[in-house]
């Protein structure tokens, strides 16, 4: 039986449960009035369009006459396009980046405006910082492997059994273990460095196993993914669980683990732009994003892992911790992300990474 | 040369005398005949350069210097220069150069640039000798196919060596059947040199053919008639009087060597392999938020090594004319009699096209059709048109696809305006517009289209009347008709030259101004050369890739920049797909080109 | 057709070039169409013809840079050209000098590497060749250029290193390929006079390829006329110019007059010409001995046409239009309506009412 037909049976019955009412019960009508009245909202993101249609249509279903104009692009581009529109004049209403320490920045910057949402009970507290930036996912990272090359046996269960068996195996895996590469990648340095401040010796352990095999390091999930559907690595490191998990649908090849020990959790950051042409419509859409509407659709539509308590189904926050209890590690939005991005600090970071994954 | 038959010549009659009787000088039919030619004293003191060509001379110097000088003035400021409290300092270049990977790349694309011209120069000398100078055969379909990779992009090249001689590519596999092992790996700084130097062999091809071509034959039979045989001649003769050619060649080999990005990009992604193109490229994520005073400090260090290089460049060209063989009669060039050697001599070409045409092409027809690829997989059993239905149903892509037509066609053919427009102030003329355009024109070669991408969006995003403009494909068309100009010049010019000075001076003397003169008689003359020119255009501006990357926002997407981007993003089914597109754009370029006759070279 | 030479001390010499039947085309197109001759020591042939006579061709298919299909080529007592046998020596190993009609030097080669490449192909030592190519340059009055570059050189200079290449090895004969027209008017009879004493005083062999008759007759022992690949005929200059055996040759060797009429009456040797209401009579040239009544050309030499005051046999009545001054003499433009004359005088003559005169001996019918 396809997955997709539990899922869609799933969310209908869910949306007629709720009702039009409970979504609508979360929006001030004077907020929609005026947004109605703008008639767009425009999103930078980091998402793919494909993965985000569904939101989208589901949106404009809900409220006819506001139109979403949805600009996908790496992270890179996504700052770097607001901070440049920003500076002559207004730029996106709404910024949606994978990239959590950038968008930490550009809050701490003061380029986002406050918000305060209708309801927060079915929101972790870490999710929503100031009231300015909010977690919108929450996405496990994990371990993507080659099913027809490695073993069921080998696949890791922990952050130690990785580093073990890079240890034990080293002429299967040498030349064929991929990561980030945090000097290319945002979202790579971010995991990276989280990694190192939970784990500690721990992560340096891995990363110096990872250099012994040669490691393979990329800039982007795609190419890791591609790499390791075609056999040419076997094993992925700190990868984004979410599209992972969408790739294995289509592709037998593809194998997704979590550690058990800590599984590091990424959620995609949101906020409002303080210069908004459409300030109403951005918050009707970062209400129906956090929505368990929105966050229905998110979990079993869009392919990516809702962040709110009250939504069912594996790709969820409750979902994740039914199956790893403790074991998750969702990254804060917090200032501490602001850490590396201090020059010398990254430097620093990027140094000893370096220096660690250069084989003797 | 020859004469007119029975032309009495050995009279020494002056111009037909009127009435009967010997003229004097200066009649007023002498007067009139000798105006065009010399400048007459007496005339009446005016503007020393007409209008038109100072506003078109303005205009460029305008577009050229505006992006140079601003990533000169980004370099010496401490943060994005529309950030408050960037301040001016010389911190960026202390940053890169007290950065090794600065050093690393910097070495690498050295020795590129080395391999390149080292490999190119003499495959391309050779082809060219095979195919200009000898009877092998199959020349006529050969040379077409020769020239493929001028036109297909970089990044579409590297990608289809992945997917080829990549560590699974189908070639590797089927060696490792043969051999029990893959004996080289297509991610090494040697590979990257190697495949760059064998993509360009074309470029190098043109250069060598033309001079080839332009060789009078009777050098080569006085000779044979000294007693040289075949092969000396070529030794002794032929090749030494290409050789300011190759020489030119050779410099742009080196030169190119410091600019290319996609190959690097991709290929050298996996082992770090860094050169400066792709250092600055990294630059943007590094340091977590883009640094732009970095990157504009290393695009400052690229400029201040290609600029001299394309100084010299001038200079030697300049050198081969003055060398060209003295008048020969245009008579039938007898090839080379090759002989035995005639299937070595086919054998090498094939092996040529082999490597560099058919498999990365082959690898990226093939990666379109396919759901995965890879050890262990079957690949009849992924055959798929789901990579174009994806491509198809994606707006992006579907407005990337238009968009690229849309800049190759109308974009191609408003660039060829500029470029004639330009091309006409340097008409005919040798006065000091002319030297200062043909340095302003000179000067968007040295920058690598990455930056000049970005200068332009810079440029866009801050001039307040162009603001509007910035997203639609009016940008991405002023970036690439800036960084393709001393391309298009050449090609107008080439068509210019066509035109004999003689009718344009009959026109003057009929009445017609130096306006309508160009109208009238010059524009319709080259109007063969003008479509030519606007073909090459529209497969150049089909390639290009670099430098739309940083104007990529959506509304201007083409196909290169949305390639790139979705290399980076590891989307390799879409890449694949869109990548077979962008061939077929620049195919379907080529075969109108060839059908209606346009010389691909020079 | 070719007429018997006069016995010279050139008879008793041996032939160093002999071409027997050569045919050549390109494609489809014939250039070449049975054309045979022979060269002596010692002798100068100048090739002559309009473009397109095919005489530019022959001189290459000598050389060996054009392939005839048909005949023979025999240099020096060896055949490099013979389709009978299936023989065909390449151009490098026939031995020949060429000097093209552009100089044809090699620009990265100095002027001594340039006259000495012959040599050093023929490996001949380093010590010999300064010597013989020092000798070629000083005979041409290069001596001092030797070290100079082609493009240091004016126009005159190049063509005597191109002339010194071509002879340093000594070769049997040399080809010149219109070697006077790269010249202005004036340098070309300077130059003329030297190429001809140059090739007595070296006891050369020639074979000249000339569109310009006077050329020709000026510098050459013998004449071939070379129309549409056939050889239409060859003697000495003398031969050529006073004694044409067609209208073609008549017409290209000289400057003439031309009467077209009919042939009317026969006399012992001469043919009388009806032109218009007159007969002229003439020297019968071809069919015209025979036919009556035929239609016939009357062609008389510029220089023999004179005007005389009143009528009177072989004269004619024509209205002078013009006169033309020439420097060394009056040129005189004569009408009656139909047929435009030109003759020559001493002085200037006003326009009016002439009377020409034709010389019956200088007048040739052709029919």
């Amino acid at each position: 039986m396809h997955p997709r037909f539990t899922r869609r049976t799933l969310v209908l019955a869910t949306l007629a449960a709720i009702g039009v009412h409970g979504a609508a019960q979360a929006q001030s009508s004077a907020d929609i009035a005026k947004a109605k009245a703008e008639g767009t909202v425009v999103i930078y993101s980091t998402t793919d369009q494909k993965q985000v249609s569904p939101l989208i249509k589901d949106f404009e279903a809900l409220y006819p006459g506001i139109k979403v104009e949805y600009h996908d692009m790496n992270s890179t581009e996504v700052y770097n396009r607001f901070i440049s529109e920003s500076a002559v004049g207004s730029s996106a209403d709404l910024l949606w980046t994978s990239s959590m320490d950038q968008a930490v920045k550009l809050v701490n910057d003061g380029y986002a405006q406050p918000y305060k949402l209708s309801d927060t009970s079915k929101l972790p507290d870490w999710a929503i910082w100031k009231n300015e930036a909010f977690g919108t996912t929450y996405e496990p990272i994990g371990f993507v492997y080659n099913k027809r090359l490695v073993d069921a046996a080998e696949v890791p269960k922990t952050h130690a059994d990785f580093t073990k068996l890079l240890n034990t195996k080293a002429e299967k895996f040498k030349g064929k273990v991929t990561t980030y590469d945090p000097e290319k990648s945002g979202v790579g340095f971010m995991l990276h460095s989280q990694d190192a401040m939970t784990n500690g010796a721990g992560f340096w352990e891995l990363a110096k196993a990872m250099g012994q095999a040669g490691v393979r390091v990329q800039s982007s999930s795609g190419t890791m993914m591609e790499r390791i559907a075609s056999g040419e690595n076997l094993i992925g490191y700190n990868m984004l669980g979410a599209y992972a998990l969408l790739r294995a649908q289509k592709d037998p090849s593809i194998g997704v683990a979590f550690p058990s020990d800590y599984t590091l959790v990424i959620s995609r950051v949101t906020f409002i732009a303080k210069q908004a042409k459409h300030p109403a419509a951005a918050r009707v859409w970062l209400e129906y994003v956090l929505s368990q509407r929105g966050q229905t659709v998110i979990a079993n539509q869009a392919d990516l892992f809702a962040i709110r308590s009250d939504v069912q189904g594996e790709t969820t926050i409750s979902g994740l911790q039914a199956k790893l209890g403790s074991a998750v590690k969702p990254i804060p939005i917090a200032p501490a992300l602001l850490t590396y991005l201090d020059q010398s600090k990254r430097l620093e970071f990027l140094k000893q990474w370096n220096s660690v994954k250069a084989p003797k | 040369m020859e004469q007119r038959e029975g032309t009495e010549m050995s009279s020494p009659t002056t111009t037909m005398p009127r009435h009967g009787r010997p003229q004097d000088d200066a009649t007023d039919t002498a007067s009139v005949l000798a105006a065009p030619r010399q400048s007459p004293q007496g005339r009446r003191p005016r503007l020393p350069f007409a209008t038109p060509r100072l506003v078109v001379v303005g205009l460029l110097a305008l577009v050229v210097l505006t992006p140079l000088l601003l990533i000169l003035y980004q370099s010496l400021l401490s943060g994005a220069f529309f950030l408050p409290g960037a301040t001016a300092t010389i911190e960026p270049f202390r940053f890169i150069f007290a950065d090794p990977d600065f050093y690393v790349a910097a070495r690498n694309s050295i020795a590129i640039a080395v391999g390149m011209a080292a490999i190119s120069l003499p495959l391309g000398a050779a082809l060219a000798f095979l195919m200009v100078r000898t009877d092998m055969p199959g020349r006529r379909w050969l040379e077409p196919l020769l020239l493929v990779p001028v036109f297909i992009s970089p990044v579409v090249l590297a990608f289809g060596y992945v997917v080829a001689m990549g560590p699974v590519g189908f070639v590797s596999i089927w060696a490792r059947q043969l051999l029990g092992d893959v004996p080289w790996n297509i991610y090494s700084l040697l590979s990257i040199a190697i495949v760059a130097g064998l993509t360009h062999v074309p470029h190098v091809y043109l250069y060598a053919s033309s001079a080839l071509r332009n060789l009078g034959s009777d050098v080569e039979e006085a000779a044979r008639i000294s007693g040289a045989n075949p092969f000396k001649v070529a030794l002794h003769v032929s090749v030494p009087l290409i050789a300011p050619a190759l020489l030119y060649a050779g410099v742009l080999m080196f030169f190119l060597g410091f600019e290319i990005f996609g190959l690097p990009l991709v290929l050298g992604d996996p082992e770090g392999h860094l050169v400066l193109t792709t250092y600055l490229y990294k630059l943007a994520s590094k340091l977590g938020t883009p640094a732009y005073h970095l990157m504009a400090a290393v695009a400052v260090c690229i400029i201040a090594v290609t600029l001299p290089l394309v100084l010299l460049q001038r200079a030697l060209l300049k050198h081969a004319k003055r060398y060209a063989s003295i008048k020969g009669k245009a008579s039938r060039q007898r090839p080379l009699m090759l002989g035995k050697w005639k299937l070595a001599a086919v054998a090498i070409v094939f092996a040529w096209l082999l490597f560099t045409v058919l498999i990365p092409l082959g690898g990226v027809t093939l990666r379109a059709f396919v759901t995965s690829w890879g050890e262990g997989v079957n690949i009849l059993e992924v055959l798929t048109l789901d990579n174009f239905r994806q491509v198809f149903e994606d707006g992006t892509m579907v407005r990337a696809i238009l968009n690229s037509i849309l800049i190759g066609t109308v974009g191609g053919g408003l660039a060829v305006a500029c470029y004639t427009a330009v091309g006409l102030v340097a008409h005919r003329k040798n006065d000091a517009l002319v030297r200062v355009t043909d340095y302003l024109v000179m000067m968007p070669r040295a920058v690598p289209g990455l930056l000049a991408g970005l200068a332009v969006f810079w440029v866009f995003l801050f001039v307040p009347f162009l603001n509007p403009a910035r997203s639609t494909l009016i940008s991405v068309w002023v970036a690439y008709t800036v960084v393709w100009l001393a391309y298009g010049m050449r090609l107008i010019q080439s068509a210019l030259l066509q035109v004999s000075p003689e009718l344009e001076e009959a026109a003057r003397l009929t009445g017609a101004s130096p306006r309508r003169v160009i109208t009238d008689v010059t524009l319709p003359l080259i109007r063969n050369g003008l479509l030519a020119s606007w073909l090459l255009v529209f497969m150049i501006f089909e390639r290009e890739y670099s430098t739309g990357v940083y104007l990529l926002a959506p509304g201007t997407e083409v196909i290169g920049s949305v390639l790139v981007s979705l290399m980076a993003a590891g989307a390799v089914e879409l890449v694949a797909a869109l990548s077979l597109i962008n061939i077929v754009l620049v195919g379907a370029g080529l075969a109108i080109a060839l059908r209606f006759g346009v010389k691909l070279h020079d | 057709m070719s007429h018997t030479p006069i016995s010279n001390a050139a008879d008793a010499a041996p032939t160093v070039l002999s071409v027997q039947g050569l045919q050549l085309a390109y494609g489809d197109n014939p250039i070449l169409q049975g054309v045979s001759m022979n060269l002596r020591r010692g002798e100068v042939i100048s090739l002559l013809g309009p473009s397109g006579s095919g005489k530019t061709t022959l001189l290459r298919a000598v050389a060996g840079l054009e392939q005839p299909h048909t005949g023979q080529i025999i240099i020096a007592g060896k055949p490099v050209f013979d389709s009978a046998a299936g023989l065909e020596v390449p151009a490098e190993q026939r031995n020949l000098g060429l000097v093209f009609q552009s100089y044809a030097l090699w620009p990265h080669k100095t002027v001594f590497d340039n006259v000495a490449y012959g040599l050093k192909l023929r490996k001949v030592s380093a010590a010999e060749t300064k010597d013989r190519v020092s000798d070629a340059l000083r005979n041409l009055g290069l001596g001092h250029l030797a070290d100079r570059h082609p493009h240091q050189l004016s126009g005159g200079q190049q063509q005597r290193v191109a002339i010194a290449r071509a002879l340093v090895y000594n070769p049997p004969v040399i080809l010149l390929d219109e070697p006077l027209s790269n010249l202005d008017a004036k340098l070309r009879e300077e130059a003329r006079a030297w190429l001809r004493e140059l090739i007595v005083r070296l006891q050369l062999s020639a074979l000249v390829v000339t569109h310009d008759q006077g050329e020709a007759m000026a510098m050459s022992d013998r004449i071939l006329l070379l129309n549409g690949g056939k050889i239409e005929q060859q003697g000495t200059p003398t031969e050529m110019y006073a004694d044409p055996s067609s209208l073609f040759v008549a017409g290209f060797m000289g400057t003439n007059n031309t009467l077209k009429g009919r042939v009317e009456a026969f006399d012992d040797q001469r043919v009388g010409l009806r032109f218009g209401e007159h007969m002229l009579w003439g020297q019968a040239r071809g069919a015209a001995r025979a036919t009556a009544g035929a239609e016939a050309t009357g062609v008389v030499r510029v220089e023999h046409i004179d005007l005389a005051d009143g009528p009177g046999p072989n004269r004619i009545p024509m209205e002078l239009v013009t006169s033309m001054y020439l420097g060394d003499r009056w040129e005189y433009v004569l009408d009656n309506g139909h047929t435009m004359v030109r003759a020559h005088g001493r002085q200037a003559l006003p326009a009016g009412p002439r009377w020409v005169e034709v010389p019956s001996d200088a007048l040739w019918v052709f029919a």
